[in-house]
């Protein structure tokens, strides 16, 4: 299964100098002690952050 | 940013009055009403626009307008206004001159229209500020200095230094908070809210159905019509089959412990012998423990990686199915009380009005009979009658209605009794389950059940492992350090027959035979079930039954696929009470990981502000006060005697001065993000004594450096040290200007000077 964290596109945010890029890196530092079902929460919860981020930058722009 | 020049075409006192800034420190000098505040004051006032057009409006003339030339990386920026109908033009150009992006409309000072916030977002893009009392608190340093203790101003304080909108993740967290509080009115943040949501009511129904409990299969219907006798036969074969199925997995994970258990003693055994043969003693049981360790350890691997927590305690199925029976109870208990509640409701009220009405009435008859001649006795007896009647069947009904509520009170207090044992249960429970490090509440507990039904066999591995592992139960190798006759006779069987070495290899190879010919019967039996399923499949398209198959057909495949069958044959209730939860998670996480993640990233803007507002402000003061902190409002505190921290307030006003200038300055070099406007200084020395001055120049020097500072001053000994410095001066000599003085090359304010 393809796992969203790990992936290319969360190691270039959590590079981030910005709120989401904290967030990011919060989420990578929890899931190094997370057991799969707390996996599979963070990125439930990372998801759905990042698709308000998504949004907000849409209206932004 | 830099200020490139400011176009004062018709500006309080200028008429058709350019003045060009350069990068670096630039200081406008002239004597007083020689217009150094009016050409500082023109920067706000076409940035934003006045509420004090008196003060810029030239006298007998009905024009009022200047214009801002900014030089960014790569683009210039050009701002008009004419204050007297606060029409403005904004343009940005790139390098080659190319139109970015522009604005022309009206913006007026405190306008709150569609062109307004247009104007206003443009602004915010491109030089990153777009409200005057923050312009004035971040960029502008006049006679009174605006100070930061403000909410308003604070949280706009807050988002320059974090270079974030922080209203922008403020509104999230609010569309999150409030989609949380739809689906339920549970509020781990505070207290819970007043009215159910649509998971309390959804809880309620299937409390209400006693269908509280996990997926509730579906059942095919018995009296289909539809279904043939051939469909019959093939459903009563693969019921017949699923049975056996169950059986004989259960026999082979018998078997599976039984040989895993064997060969571990075996091991045992071999190495106790060779220990015994060959070590101290005391070493003996090392090896053995450091295998079982071991196997330990990768039991442990595979049951974190199936999901479920570390070192899970052999008493986790009981506990598991003591929270289902309690489980069970309290939803039992749910019916009854809806009942009960449901028969007090149906009880009949006494209807006091009517009755009330009806006494008035009759009183109002007996004053008439009273008066009037005729028929008096027999009208007032008729009255009382009445009277006496009505208060007979009142008082009958009251009683009959007490019984009943009372009937009720004995049967919800046995309800209550009940409900309570259960709760002091599920309580005790709850600490069971927290002395273990596991989770206590309902939702993880089923889904912990979910995980350790799906992983029994591992979970089985793992504690017989352990059980070995454990010092206090009694293993193989002390078995054979012990005397024959301390042997204990509760110990297991295969402890108690052990084997010479050729003897157990033997016999475990018969047994790992036995048990594959087993394990190859099985598979033999799974796919005919598959087979058979199929072909129902085929036979019957129903919903029904096709989540009935994926079910089985899951149950030989992975969680995932399993967890998704599982949801497959729940009533949709219970679907929706789980999609409800799972959102409700995801939510509750998503709110405190992003709550924390803004309270980090401004956390850790503010400390770097401090800490450069600290080092200029010691610069300044010559090291006596080292340490400015900023709290959540913004507001600035000092260090004193390096341990007390007092309010800026207390201070005098050239230290108050030497502050804000000091967070300006350092608000400037931490927002280095290509945005940040220069600094504008009008007159900012007046109340630092010669010492603070002489520092606060050196710092203001060396800050100009990175970026552009314009300085506004009477003081001539600033022009005689700015001709040394090679400052960039812009002389103002108190006569009305109306004409652009000769820019006779970057040299031409030095050159005044001289």
């Amino acid at each position: 299964m393809t796992r969203l964290l790990g992936s290319a596109h969360i190691e270039t945010l959590a590079r981030e100098e910005s709120v989401r890029g904290v967030l990011v890196r919060t989420v990578i530092k929890q899931s190094e002690f997370a057991d799969e079902q707390e996996l599979q929460l963070l990125e439930d919860a990372l998801q759905l952050l990042l698709k308000r981020f998504q949004a907000m930058d849409g209206e932004a722009s | 940013m830099i200020l490139r020049s400011i176009e004062l075409e018709s500006f309080g006192r200028f008429r058709g009055y350019t003045v060009e800034f350069r990068r670096g420190l630039n200081l406008v000098i002239g004597p007083n009403e020689a217009g150094k505040s009016t050409i500082a004051e023109a920067v706000p006032a076409v940035l934003f626009g006045t509420d004090h057009l008196e003060r810029f409006k030239p006298w007998g003339r009905n024009v009022c307008s200047a214009s801002l030339f900014f030089e960014g990386r790569g683009h210039t920026v050009e701002v008009k206004r004419n204050l007297l109908t606060d029409e403005v033009e904004l343009v940005e150009k790139d390098d080659l001159y190319h139109v970015r992006s522009q604005f022309s409309g009206n913006a007026p000072f405190r306008g709150r229209s569609a062109s307004c916030r247009e104007y206003r977002e443009l602004l915010e893009k491109l030089i990153g500020v777009a409200d005057e009392r923050l312009f004035r608190a971040t960029y502008f340093f006049g006679h009174h200095p605006q100070s930061w203790s403000s909410d308003e101003l604070a949280l706009k304080l807050r988002t320059l230094v974090s270079g974030t909108a922080e209203a922008d993740y403020a509104e999230i967290l609010d569309t999150l908070l409030e989609e949380h509080f739809q689906l339920t009115r549970s509020n781990p943040w505070g207290r819970d809210k007043q009215r159910d949501r649509e998971y309390e009511t959804v809880c309620q129904q299937l409390s209400e159905q006693g269908d509280d409990e996990g997926a509730v299969p579906i059942f095919v219907e018995i009296d289909n019509p539809a279904s043939d006798d051939s469909q019959v036969a093939l459903e009563e074969e693969i019921s017949a089959l699923r049975d056996e199925l169950d059986f004989e997995r259960q026999e082979y994970e018998k078997g599976q412990r039984y040989i895993e258990r064997f060969r571990q003693q075996a091991d045992i055994n071999k190495e106790t012998e060779v220990n015994k043969e060959k070590v101290e003693p005391s070493a003996k049981v090392e090896p053995v423990k450091e295998e079982s360790s071991g196997t330990n350890k990768t039991l442990a691997d595979r049951l974190t990686a199936a999901g479920l927590p570390p070192s899970l305690p052999p008493q986790l199925p009981e506990l598991l199915s003591n929270a289902a029976e309690i489980r069970q109870e309290l939803a039992a208990l749910q019916q009854p009380f809806s009942i009960l509640l449901g028969r007090e409701k149906k009880i009949p009220q006494v209807p006091w009005m009517v009755i009330g009405c009806l006494l008035v009435l009759l009183v109002a008859l007996a004053a008439v009979a009273f008066w009037q001649p005729f028929f008096k006795t027999p009208l007032l007896t008729a009255v009382g009658v009445c009277s006496v009647a009505l208060l007979a069947w009142v008082s009958w009904r009251q009683i009959n209605r007490n019984k009943i509520l009372e009937q009720c009170r004995k049967e919800r207090g046995l309800l209550e009794q009940k409900k309570g044992v259960s709760q002091q249960r599920q309580a005790e429970l709850s600490e069971r389950c927290d002395a273990l490090g596991l989770p206590s509440s309902a939702v993880d507990l089923v889904r912990l059940q979910k995980l350790v039904m799906t992983h029994r066999l591992l979970l089985d591995q793992y504690w017989s492992a352990t059980k070995s592992d454990d010092p206090g139960v009694v293993t193989g190798a002390e078995v054979v350090d012990r005397e024959p006759s301390s042997q204990d006779a509760t110990e297991p069987v295969v402890e108690k027959d052990l084997l010479k070495d050729d003897e157990a290899a033997e016999e475990l190879r018969q047994l790992e035979v036995l048990l594959a010919d087993f394990a190859a019967n099985l598979q033999e039996k799974e796919a005919r079930l598959e087979e058979l399923q199929v072909q129902l499949t085929s036979g019957l398209h129903s919903p029904e039954t096709t989540a009935e198959v994926a079910t089985d057909v899951a149950s030989q495949q992975g969680p995932l696929v399993q967890e998704i069958a599982v949801k497959s044959t729940m009533s949709p209730l219970q679907r929706r009470k789980n999609d409800l939860e799972d959102r409700i998670v995801v939510l509750r996480k998503s709110v405190n990981l992003l709550a924390d993640a803004v309270d980090e990233f401004s956390r850790s803007h503010l400390v770097t502000l401090n800490a450069e507002a600290g080092k200029m402000f010691g610069k300044i003061t010559g090291g006596r006060y080292a340490e400015i902190k900023l709290d959540e409002n913004m507001a600035p505190s000092i260090q004193v005697d390096g341990r007390r921290w007092a309010p800026v307030d207390h201070f005098s006003r050239g230290t108050v001065d030497a502050i804000y200038l000091a967070l300006r300055m350092a608000l400037a070099k931490v927002r280095d993000d290509g945005r940040s406007l220069p600094l504008m200084l009008d007159d900012p020395f007046v109340h630092l004594d010669q010492k603070r001055l002489a520092k606060t120049l050196n710092l203001v020097d060396l800050a100009s450096a990175d970026g552009q500072l314009i300085l506004f001053s009477h003081n001539l000994d600033l022009g005689k040290r700015a001709a040394r410095e090679r400052w960039h001066v812009v002389p103002l000599d108190g006569d009305v200007v109306n004409t652009t003085p000769d820019e006779g090359g970057e040299h031409a304010g030095q050159l005044h000077l001289l």
